[in-house]
């Protein structure tokens, strides 16, 4: 038996990968930040919990299913919303309140779902559960606890090789670095787009899913996890697909670490504040570094220190030597 | 001891729908008008609107009861927050006839949320004149979430999810009637929302507001005149921040409680940008026919609502969260500069201006004329 705090660890950071890689690509594509990407996760979160309690259907079988319905979320809230108004010309500031109007209609959805869970299917719980039990253990430990990382794995590397082997993927990156000359070698920017938001929202829907099995969900259990999404995203500086994978491990891993050794530390009332390790990682971040980890560049700080090192220890190896040998 | 009449109409109680209607209509006034003069005339969208009203309501809900129940020398058990069921009836008891005690109260605690209003609006004035308008965006969302997060859960301050109550500030005004003390708000929230209507209208017209909208459309430019818009932004949060707090004082008081599922994201964030998008960015009025035409929408649906509700089987606040959603984006879409779009503000009155041109033409009356205008300009 693994301690539950490793296990926690994995979970948490893996899921929190899966949902910044989603967030990182719509904010790619469309320079938004989209305050509804939390409600993405939600419909993952009640498409695992009606299949779950009405046909007994695991999370995992019911996670390509989540995964669609999120897609045509995302595809819809992209194409019916997001592009009509930049189509307008609004203002960035105008596009994020859109989003959040998305965000806000998606919680009524989800509301009206769940009262229909309750009055047909009588769920008193509909509004807010508790985590789905696991299909199934294995050394000991709930199911999940390996396909989330697994799944990350697998998503990554599939995403990484369609940006650099396919000819989709090429398209994608050059629609994102520069539209008007991609739409000059006659790329369709516009259907790229799609496919991206396509990708997104399916990430989000099934990492919710996954995100059930582990911790409770509910009407706006989506939308409170935004907090550490965005804190994920700009970690890895909102440009960046692998550094938000990255991000999201890092947040995830630290916000239950964290928080693990301040509860033993100092006692349960801390248990609390744990959604402010993202936010304050966000505010250092945004202060610090504001384009992210993947600015810098690492090598040439690795290598820049080790000359600096190197060229210290041959300073104070001459300095000893002048000494020994009895030069002032 | 005045009884409020009833005048029925459809079976809607008339008199009752409008003093709620125009107490609402207050609140969202101030709020929506602080929003504007951030976000319109500033340029600094306030996601986290929520955190600053919560912050006012809660710093005020828990300092005047702890400052009353000093004053009026009653044990707290060095518990207030525990003994508050207890306490708070003897506070007004005790309120209800001593006018000048409960205005104190109100008065302290508006200066209280005034003063953690400004605070927090301080310390989000670093991020926001750094940041560009989407990283703002996504922390102050964050940080209001996890404002709420520790009001609901940090129990010394309100007393977690449970919230606690607040003295009864109206109490001594012609009795302690239903009715009656909600006009007693409403006349007290009607000044003040009068007040910072005036105070707004008189910013954006002076050449603070001018400087503003030229910060706001032209950063460099605006720098290369010598303004110093970093400073100006800060002002700008901080003063905003300390109103909108005020007003979340307020309704507390009305409220008579205060916890924190009383701010909502929905309600206090996301509505707000609603009523500024409704009635037209950077126009004070077209902002306050925003609020007065969504406030209408709202209660209208709220009494639409309860006849309706059987027969239908889903709750209608999900329906109503769907319908303004639409509406929102319904405007961004037809019409985004609002109702009443921006306009251009007429510096000085027609009349100051005519005076000008005369005396440009007739230089024999220049001195007189001189006078006049730089009373104008000053």
């Amino acid at each position: 038996m693994v301690e539950a705090f490793v296990t926690d660890t994995i979970v948490y950071a893996s899921l929190f990968g899966l949902m910044a890689l989603g967030l990182t690509l719509t904010y790619l594509t469309t320079k938004v930040p989209n305050f509804a990407y939390g409600s993405f996760v939600t419909i993952g979160m009640y498409t695992a919990f009606g299949l779950y309690r009405i046909q007994k259907i695991s999370p995992y079988a019911s996670a390509p299913i989540a995964f669609v319905l999120g897609a045509i979320a995302s595809v819809s809230m992209y194409l019916g919303v997001l592009r009509i108004l930049s189509k307008r010309g609004s203002s960035l500031v105008s596009l994020m309140i859109a989003t959040l109007a998305v965000d806000i209609a998606f919680v009524g959805i989800f509301g009206i779902y769940s009262d229909y869970l309750t009055s047909r299917y009588a769920f008193i719980d509909s509004k807010q559960f508790y985590p789905i039990p696991d299909s199934f253990t294995l050394f000991g430990t709930a199911g999940i606890v390996y396909v989330a990382p697994i799944s990350l794995g697998i998503v990554t590397l599939a995403v990484f090789l369609l940006l650099t082997q396919s000819k989709l993927g090429v398209a994608m990156r050059a629609s994102v670095e520069n539209p008007s000359l991609a739409r000059v070698v006659g790329i369709n920017v516009e259907r790229v787009y799609v496919f991206a938001w396509f990708l997104a929202g399916g990430f989000a829907a099934m990492s919710g899913s996954y995100y059930v099995l582990w911790l409770p969900g509910g009407i706006t259990g989506g939308s409170n996890l935004i907090v550490e999404i965005f804190a994920a995203s700009v970690l890895g500086g909102l440009a960046s697909i692998y550094g938000s994978v990255l991000g999201g491990l890092i947040i995830g891993a630290s916000e239950v670490l964290v928080t693990k050794v301040a509860l033993d530390r100092l006692g349960s009332w801390v248990g609390i504040y744990q959604k402010g390790i993202p936010l304050i990682i966000m505010v250092v971040t945004l202060l610090v570094l504001p384009k992210g980890l993947t600015s810098v560049d690492w090598r040439r700080k690795f290598v820049g220190t080790y000359s600096f090192v190197v060229s210290g220890l041959k300073l104070l190896f001459h300095s000893i030597v002048r000494l020994a040998r009895g030069e002032s | 001891m005045a009884i409020v009449p009833i005048i029925q109409l459809f079976g809607i109680d008339v008199v009752r729908f409008s003093i709620d209607l125009l107490t609402l209509y207050s609140l969202f006034l101030v709020v929506s008008l602080t929003l504007n003069f951030e976000a319109g005339y500033a340029g600094i969208p306030n996601f986290g609107k929520v955190m600053f009203v919560a912050a006012g309501a809660a710093a005020a809900g828990s300092a005047s009861g702890q400052l009353a129940a000093l004053i009026l020398s009653i044990n707290t058990h060095g518990n207030y927050n525990g003994y508050i069921y207890q306490l708070i009836p003897q506070i007004d008891a005790a309120l209800s006839n001593n006018p000048g005690l409960s205005i104190g109260l109100l008065l302290f605690g508006l200066l209280v949320a005034a003063v953690v209003g400004a605070v927090l609006g301080f310390a989000a004035s670093f991020p926001a004149i750094r940041l560009r308008e989407d990283y703002l965006g996504m922390l102050l969302l964050a940080s209001a979430q996890f404002f709420q997060i520790i009001l609901s859960g940090y129990e010394p301050i309100i007393g977690g999810t449970q919230g606690i109550e607040v003295p009864n500030v109206f109490g001594w005004f012609f009795g302690d009637e239903i009715g009656v003390r909600d006009v007693a708000v409403l006349l007290v929230l009607g000044v003040f929302a009068l007040l910072v209507f005036l105070y707004c209208e008189k910013v954006v017209r002076s050449p603070l507001g001018r400087t503003l909208r030229a910060i706001r459309d032209n950063e460099i430019a605006s720098r290369s005149l010598g303004k110093n818009d970093v400073a100006i932004r800060r002002k700008v949060i901080v003063v905003a921040s300390a109103i909108s707090a005020m007003a979340g004082a307020l309704l507390t008081f009305y409220l008579g409680s205060v916890g924190a599922e009383t701010w909502t994201r929905v309600t206090w964030t996301f509505w707000i940008w609603v009523i500024i998008i409704l009635g037209g960015a950077a126009n004070n009025a077209g902002v306050a026919l925003g609020a007065f035409s969504f406030t209408l929408l709202l209660k209208a649906v709220d009494q639409v609502k309860f006849n309706f509700q059987p027969f239908i089987p889903v709750d209608v606040n999900w329906l109503e969260y769907i319908m303004f959603a639409a509406l929102l984006i319904a405007i961004l879409v037809v019409r985004p500069d609002g109702i009443m779009p921006e306009k251009p503000t007429l510096t000085l009155p027609r009349t100051a201006l005519g005076h000008i041109m005369e005396s440009n033409a007739n230089p024999a009356e220049n001195e007189r004329d001189e006078e006049e205008s730089t009373k104008w300009t000053s």
